[in-house]
C-alpha cells in the first residue's frame, strides 16, 4: 500500500554521478595534503612576503600546537606531491563535467534558479523550512531547492575557481608567467592565506551537504548519487502518515 | 665590504626569440623553441599517477614560460630586512671552513664536462663578468617568501666562458659544499636571471645565505636555489648522480621541477 504513493526518478545523470565521486576523492586528498603541506609552516601572513619571525596574522601556536609539534604532524613532501597529483585530477575532472554538462539545456534548468524562486517570500519560507530540517516532499523533493542551487552555483563557479586561481598564485612559475595576478591578490603571501580561507569555506559546505543528506534522508541521498534512483514519498501519503 | 662593481655596462636582456636562439647557439646549436617537448618532462618520470601530474604540470607552465619572460622584480624599497636563513647556514666542510678562512680567495669554480673549454673560474674571474642585478621574491615550497637583491653573473655567461656546451648536453649539475647537488635543464640555463650570484643587497652575499656563490634560478621554488657552489659539470644525462633522479631534492621525494 505504502509502495503505491511512492515514485521513483532518475536523480542524477550518469556523468554527475562519476564526477562527483572523483571529486570526493580528490576533495579529500586534496584537503588531506593541503593540511599535511601547513602544518610544515603553521602560520599566516599577509601581503608579499612572510617567514618565521614575521608578523603573523595566524599562528597554529596561539591555539596550543607547537611549531615543532605542527611539523612532527605534518609531510610537506608527501603533501605536495598529492596535493598536485589531486589538483590535477580535480581541475580534469572539474572541466569534464563542465563540458559534458554545459552544451545540455537540462543542465541549466536544473542548476539555474527561477525568477519565481528567487523572490523574497519564497526564500524566506525555503529558509525557515531549512531551519526545521524539514525535507522538501513530493514534486518539490525531485529538484533542487533554491537554496542548494545557489550554494552550488557559489561552489561550482565562485569557491572552486578562487581555489585554482590563488593557488597560481603562490607558485614561483607564475612570477613569470603572470606577475599580474600574484599583485591581483595583493601579494604571495595574502594569497596563501586567502587559499586556506577559502578551503575552510569549503570544509563548511561539505558539513552543511552531510547535515542535509541525513535530513533529507542519506540512504535515498546516497543512492540516487551512487546508482541514480531516487524514491519520492508523495505528500499525500506525508498527511497519512 | 661592498665590492661589488656596478653595472658597468649592464648587458641589455631584452628577450627576442631570435636572440635566445642566437645565443643560445653559440651553445652549441640546439634550438629552443616554444614547443620543445625535451623541456616538458624532468629527466626521471616518477611513475603513476603523481609522474602523470607531473608531466601536466611541468609541460602547462613551461609551455607559459615559451617566451622565457622575465619574472616580476620588485622595487629595492621592497627589500626584506632579516631574510631567512633556511636549511645548511654553514657547512660542515673541512675544504669549505678553509675556504672561508681564507675569505674565498682560493675558491675556485670548475666548469667541466660537455663544455668545449673546460675552465675554473675564481670569485675575482665571476665578478669581472659581465653582471645582473635583480631585486626578486623568493619563494619557500615550505610556504615562506621574502624579496632580496641579488648580483651575479648568468649562468649562461659563465658556460660561454667556458666555450659553450656540446650538443649532447641536456643538464647542468651543480654539486654544492656540505653535500648538497642539484640538475637544471637548459630551459632554465638560458633565462637571463638565472644567475650565479655574489652579491645580496648590494654586499658580499652572506654566510647563511650560501657564500660566496649561490645560485638564482628565480622560477622554482627555494629548494631549487643551491647555496655554497662547490662545482658545475654539464652532462647528457643525470646518471650516476645520487640516486639518479637529477638532484638531491628529487632523491628526498620532491618534485625536479620546482616551478609550482
Amino acid at each position: 500500500m505504502l509502495e503505491a504513493n511512492k515514485n521513483w526518478i532518475h536523480r542524477h545523470t550518469t556523468n554527475a554521478r562519476i564526477c562527483h565521486w572523483i571529486m570526493v576523492i580528490s576533495f579529500f586528498y586534496l584537503l588531506y595534503s593541503g593540511i599535511m603541506i601547513f602544518l610544515h609552516f603553521p602560520e599566516l601572513y599577509w601581503g608579499k612576503v612572510g617567514f618565521q619571525d614575521y608578523p603573523a596574522i595566524f599562528k597554529l601556536e596561539d591555539w596550543g600546537i607547537s611549531w615543532e609539534r605542527a611539523e612532527e604532524l605534518g609531510d610537506r613532501r608527501w603533501g605536495r606531491n598529492y596535493h598536485y597529483t589531486f589538483a590535477w585530477v580535480f581541475v580534469l575532472n572539474g572541466l569534464i563535467y563542465l563540458i559534458w554538462n554545459g552544451w545540455q539545456k537540462k543542465f541549466y534548468s536544473k542548476m539555474l534558479p527561477t525568477r519565481q524562486e528567487l523572490s523574497i517570500p519564497h526564500l524566506k519560507s525555503e529558509v525557515k523550512r531549512h531551519a526545521k530540517f524539514r525535507a522538501a516532499k513530493g514534486s518539490a523533493a525531485a529538484k533542487y531547492n533554491v537554496l542548494q542551487k545557489l550554494t552550488y552555483l557559489i561552489v561550482l563557479f565562485v569557491l572552486f575557481p578562487f581555489m585554482i586561481i590563488s593557488g597560481f598564485a603562490q607558485m614561483p612559475a607564475f612570477t613569470a608567467i603572470s606577475p599580474e595576478l600574484i599583485d591581483l591578490f595583493g601579494g604571495r603571501q595574502t594569497a596563501r592565506t586567502l587559499h586556506v580561507v577559502c578551503s575552510l569555506l569549503l570544509v563548511l559546505f561539505v558539513v552543511v551537504h552531510l547535515v542535509q543528506m541525513v535530513v533529507a534522508g542519506a540512504l535515498n541521498q546516497l543512492r540516487g548519487m551512487i546508482i541514480g534512483k531516487y524514491k519520492i514519498t508523495q505528500e499525500s501519503n506525508e498527511v497519512a502518515q | 665590504m661592498s665590492k661589488i662593481r656596478k653595472h658597468e655596462k649592464p648587458e641589455e636582456f631584452t628577450l627576442t626569440r631570435r636572440k635566445l636562439i642566437s645565443r643560445f647557439g653559440a651553445l652549441g646549436g640546439i634550438l629552443l623553441t616554444g614547443c620543445d617537448t625535451q623541456f616538458y618532462k624532468p629527466p626521471i618520470n616518477r611513475g603513476g599517477l603523481i609522474g602523470i601530474a607531473d608531466t601536466l604540470t611541468m609541460a602547462s607552465q613551461r609551455m607559459l614560460m615559451s617566451n622565457q619572460q622575465l619574472v616580476q622584480e620588485h622595487d629595492v624599497s621592497e627589500i626584506t630586512e632579516n631574510f631567512p636563513v633556511w636549511n645548511q647556514s654553514d657547512p660542515d666542510d673541512e675544504e669549505f671552513q678553509r675556504l672561508k678562512a681564507g675569505n674565498y680567495v682560493d675558491w675556485r669554480l670548475p666548469i667541466t664536462g660537455l663544455v668545449n673549454n673546460p675552465i675554473s673560474l675564481s670569485l675575482e674571474d665571476l665578478k669581472r663578468m659581465p653582471n645582473r642585478t635583480q631585486t626578486t621574491m623568493h619563494i619557500c615550497e615550505q610556504g615562506w617568501s621574502a624579496i632580496a637583491q641579488w648580483t651575479g653573473a648568468p649562468l649562461l655567461s659563465v658556460l660561454q666562458a667556458a666555450g659553450g656546451i656540446k650538443p649532447e648536453a641536456k643538464y647542468i649539475m651543480i654539486d654544492a659544499y656540505g653535500g648538497w647537488y642539484e640538475g637544471y635543464d637548459m630551459f632554465d640555463v638560458v633565462h637571463p636571471q638565472t644567475i650565479l650570484a655574489y652579491g645580496m643587497n648590494g654586499k658580499d652575499l652572506p654566510l647563511g645565505n650560501g657564500a660566496p656563490v649561490r645560485l638564482r634560478v628565480e622560477r622554482h621554488c627555494g629548494y631549487k636555489q643551491l647555496k655554497f657552489i662547490k662545482s658545475i659539470q654539464v652532462v647528457s644525462s643525470v646518471e650516476g648522480f645520487g640516486r639518479g633522479t637529477g638532484g638531491l631534492n628529487s632523491d628526498f621525494g620532491f618534485h625536479w621541477y620546482a616551478g609550482a
